[in-house]
């Protein structure tokens, strides 16, 4: 859920200052921005440690940092007055500045992170496949039929918020005649893909 | 990757279903068209018993996955 910028605790954000350079705020808004959404322990000391502040007052800014980005990213802000105009009229301007220039320069990395963790069937992570030549059986004493072996490893959505979620493994065997139809069914989804793309 | 040690056996490919869709936004993002493609694999296993698997893949991995597919197939001539 994004809190809008509206009821955002600007104020908060003055913690920043505390970063002895810009290279730390960077660091900070990222993490904010891709650990945030996962509710993970590890954000409150790893800004922390960015920073050189305490827990409490820290987690106040990651709140409304965490507003910020968000709301920034959900609207996808091209330019930078766009962004400036989410700030109180009287917040630092060099703080507003800085943060509006590493959301614009981030922008396409964390929509891309956004699109990774969106709402999904279960994932494809991988596959492998191996040909293999079919010799005899026990029907047929001497053959020679290429076979398929294909392997894919597909990722399921996280039941358990703290466990990785499992992979499960798909393994076919592919003939010929079945390899060739599901490469017919391929090359529909590249034209497909093709004619969206020119859209 | 040696199926056989791990004592697995492979199914048959029976039927391949497909879509291809773009996400428009969510709740991150107000603007996404963000395109992918999803699948439905039934396999048969040995006893005849049909299993389905549904997942989506991003358009890198399925670009990825369809050239290998073609790589096999081209190899699979040469058999």
């Amino acid at each position: 859920m994004i809190k809008m910028a509206a009821h955002c605790d600007f104020s908060s954000l003055e913690l920043l200052m505390k970063a002895s350079s810009k290279e730390k705020v960077v660091k900070v808004c990222n993490d904010v921005y891709v650990m945030g959404s996962s509710q993970s322990d590890g954000l409150l000391s790893s800004v922390c440690e960015s920073l050189g502040t305490r827990p409490n007052e820290t987690k106040k800014m990651i709140e409304s940092l965490s507003s910020v980005l968000k709301t920034i990213i959900f609207h996808g802000y091209t330019e930078p007055q766009e962004i400036q105009s989410l700030f109180p009229k009287d917040f630092h301007k060099n703080l507003r500045d800085l943060i509006t220039k590493i959301a614009l320069d981030n922008m396409n990395t964390w929509k891309t992170h956004s699109i990774s963790t969106q709402v999904s069937l279960p994932r494809l992570v991988d596959f492998d496949w191996r040909l293999d030549t079919k010799m005899a059986s026990d029907s047929i004493s001497r053959t020679s039929v290429p076979t398929c072996i294909l392997q894919m490893k597909v990722q399921e959505n996280q039941t358990d918020v703290k466990t990785t979620p499992e992979n499960h493994n798909i393994n076919v065997e592919l003939s010929k005649e079945t390899l060739d139809t599901m490469l017919d069914g391929l090359s529909k989804i590249r034209d497909q893909l093709s004619s969206v793309a020119r859209r | 990757m040696d199926l056989s040690e791990r004592g697995l056996t492979a199914g048959k490919l029976v039927d391949m279903k497909w879509k291809l869709g773009v996400a428009v936004c969510s709740d991150e993002c107000k603007s996404l068209n963000s395109p992918f493609v999803a699948m439905t694999l039934k396999v048969a296993d040995a006893s005849g018993k049909i299993s389905t698997h549904t997942f989506e893949l991003t358009i890198p991995q399925f670009q990825n996955f369809s050239e290998q597919m073609k790589d096999m197939a081209a190899r699979m001539e040469m058999i």
